[in-house]
């Protein structure tokens, strides 16, 4: 068996700097009016509903299923009424509104899971805790009866603005331990706990390995610590979770009930004061904005859930976001405070360009991976030279930087999803 | 109407053109300065050439043109001899934009410098006997600019050391004749920031950027000691080079997924 290094020290990448981050605040709870369920979170997911609009459903009931693995359940993480169930392209249901109502919620039988591996994976699909997994290669919720070669818990989140790991765990400790220990029954491999330079968050054991991982974003991107620990192919997948989705299933084993809610840091340019908000996954992103709300200052936020270069601007805040961005709409961006700069921008720009090379890709790009071959096999969407570069190792979020650099104006990250599509789809085939 | 982008992008290609255009005008403000106005109607020509020859190419296809023409306008004007005529001039400029450009689909999408395949041509087709006479305020100048490109990240550190290693080694085995008055002279430093050193004709890997700069300053010397002059030494070289590029990145692809299977097989 190889050797786990213990600390990774990365130089390459950039943090951006989009102001003060919450930092070590005291977390404050929303009160949130409604919730989403967003079948864009999901891919490769089509939702098959088990309730209707106007139903009354409680904490931890079942929304809906995959409609080709129905074992993995979407469930409510409010209490209230199904308030509406819009549909999307081909009629496939796109979103699930829950109006909160009261608070009333359902308790999972515990007891069997505790020593036996099915009635875990049982479990944990049952109470939607499942969906917190997501496959790498293809970035999907795994399947039912998988059995991956490492998971990856990542305890650390260098996106800018992001919540800070350690700070939001030092309540969940318990949990968190639990649930890490609960994680190493579903592999046969090592349950890898990628965290920031510190303490140590869970004692090393033969299945739980601490790996600390220091550096400018992406470092904490649990892209970038499969790369460098376990790196996977078409022959090898892992899982990856976020912290936040071990300490749930920690307290779902103690006490049965699902947690459901998140600790969210609001942040960015478009708001005064940064605060570490706790909302229900799939909370509307308004609500978790500081009081008071009027309809002017509403007006001019833009809001994204996640980190302004991988998140999207949506209503609700996507599963496996714990970062709200917010932005003033009518703030002028920096760059063009110059004469000089605004009259370069009103020159006409044929776009999308090229690739063109450049050593600041390198500088980004903290894999063994070389990034201007591979953002040019993007660009031509060449499925085989992307495949052999390596491309099976990354999702979106790991090309944003790339993206971001690229005077091309190509979207790299859209690209590489299509191409994992298309191979998730032959290799199923 | 698509919403602004959340985050705005430092860098998009026109003003990736304009920090090559400050850099590449430099030594040629600096020609002007010091020799008077003798070549600002050649480079009145080279450009409305390239929008010209630009536009010819966008319009039919309903796109808008890119700028960068003006670029490889104001480098061939950098590096041509002055005593060449200007429709040799317009003709090899022609040449190069639409032969090492356009006909690939716009910068970028080639895989020559358009400014060196301009010069490759007049070199070849009219024989040019006299090296452009530029002083050491042109070279100064042209060092200006290659500190500006190599901030930009437009130019290669690791290209310009590898140039600078290649040449030293290879001078010791060939030694270079006395042909050169002043060493380096502006053409060499502006043939290397922007014909040898032209990121779409460079290596575009790391470990590539090394090998294709150590190839381009030994070709360099080989050129000179076997009886060019600096002008078609670094054409000519540069050239060479860029074509050996793309196999140079082909040979670094295949160790980097060799090095990555053997890694996953080891665990």
């Amino acid at each position: 068996m190889e050797r786990t290094p213990v600390e990774i020290r990365l130089r390459k990448g950039k943090t951006i700097d989009l102001g003060p981050s919450p930092g070590n605040t005291s977390v404050i709870a929303r009160t949130v009016r409604n919730v989403g369920v967003m079948a864009m979170d999901y891919p490769g997911v089509i939702f098959d509903l088990r309730v209707s609009e106007g139903d009354r459903v409680r904490r931890g009931q079942l929304l809906c299923v995959d409609r080709y693995r129905p074992e993995i359940a979407f469930v409510a993480s409010v209490s209230g009424r199904v308030h509406q169930i819009r549909q999307g392209a081909r009629r496939w249901i796109d979103t699930i509104v829950v109006n909160v109502e009261d608070d009333e919620g359902i308790r999972f039988d515990v007891d069997a899971a505790a020593q036996n591996d099915g009635a875990l994976r049982d479990l944990l699909l049952k109470s939607g805790a499942w969906l917190g997994f997501r496959t790498r290669p293809f970035g999907r919720i795994p399947d039912p009866s998988d059995r991956p070669s490492a998971i990856f818990i990542t305890a650390t989140d260098s996106n800018p603005l992001a919540p800070d790991a350690a700070h939001v765990l030092k309540p969940l400790m318990e949990s968190f331990r639990r649930g890490a220990q609960a994680l190493s029954r579903l592999t046969d491999g090592p349950v890898f706990v990628c965290q920031a330079p510190g303490s140590s968050l869970i004692d090393w054991s033969k299945t739980l390995r601490v790996v600390r991982f220091s550096g400018p974003h992406p470092s904490g991107l649990p892209g970038t610590h499969i790369h460098h620990l376990w790196p996977v192919s078409d022959q090898r997948s892992v899982w990856q979770i976020g912290y936040q989705d071990v300490a749930a299933i920690g307290t779902l084993l103690s006490s049965g009930e699902a947690t459901i809610t998140r600790t969210v840091s609001v942040a960015g340019p478009g708001v005064e004061r940064p605060a570490l908000v706790r909302a229900p996954l799939g909370a509307e992103l308004n609500d978790l904005l500081e009081e008071p709300r009027t309809d002017e200052t509403l007006r001019v936020q833009r809001l994204v859930s996640g980190f302004s270069l991988t998140g999207r601007e949506a209503r609700f805040l996507s599963r496996h976001d714990l970062q709200v961005t917010v932005f003033d709409r009518n703030a002028t961006p920096k760059h063009t405070r110059t004469a000089l700069r605004r009259m370069i921008d009103k020159l006409p720009l044929a776009a999308p360009g090229a690739t063109q090379p450049s050593e600041a890709f390198e500088r980004l790009f903290p894999f063994d991976l070389l990034p201007v071959p591979l953002m040019r096999a993007l660009a031509v969407g060449d499925i085989e030279t992307v495949e052999r570069l390596g491309g099976l190792e990354l999702l979106e979020e790991d090309m944003a930087l790339l993206t971001w650099r690229c005077p091309s104006g190509i979207d790299y990250g859209q690209l590489l999803r299509e191409i994992l599509d298309t191979l998730h789809q032959e290799k199923a085939a | 109407m698509t919403p602004p982008p959340l985050l705005a992008r430092h860098w998009d290609d026109n003003r990736l053109t304009l920090v090559t255009l400050t850099a590449s005008l430099a030594p040629f403000v600096a020609t002007i300065v010091t020799g008077g106005p003798a070549q600002l109607p050649p480079l009145a020509l080279a450009v409305c050439i390239a929008l010209l020859w630009h536009l010819a190419f966008a319009l039919p296809r309903k796109r808008l043109p890119g700028w960068d023409g003006i670029v490889t306008a104001v480098i061939f004007t950098v590096m041509v001899p002055a005593a060449v005529p200007l429709w040799q001039q317009g003709l090899a400029l022609s040449f190069g934009l639409v032969m090492g450009n356009l006909i690939f689909g716009g910068r970028g999408r080639g895989f020559l410098s358009p400014a060196a395949v301009s010069l490759a041509f007049l070199l070849f087709s009219f024989p040019v006997n006299a090296g452009p006479a530029t002083g050491t305020a042109a070279a100064l100048a042209a060092l200006l600019g290659g500190a500006l490109m190599l901030i930009a990240g437009i130019l290669s550190w690791r290209l310009v050391i590898g140039f600078f290693v290649a040449m030293a080694a290879c001078a010791f085995k060939w030694p270079v004749p006395m042909i050169w008055p002043e060493w380096p002279s502006a053409t060499l430093i502006v043939g290397l920031i922007f014909l040898i050193g032209d990121p779409v004709a460079a290596a575009c890997t790391n470990a590539g950027r090394w090998f294709y700069g150590l190839l381009a300053g030994g070709l360099f010397v080989l050129l000179a000691y076997a009886g060019g002059d600096i002008l078609s030494s670094v054409v000519f070289s540069g050239l060479l080079a860029a074509i050996f590029a793309p196999l140079i990145d082909q040979g670094v692809i295949w160790a980097n997924i060799r090095r990555r299977a053997r890694r996953v097989r080891h665990d």
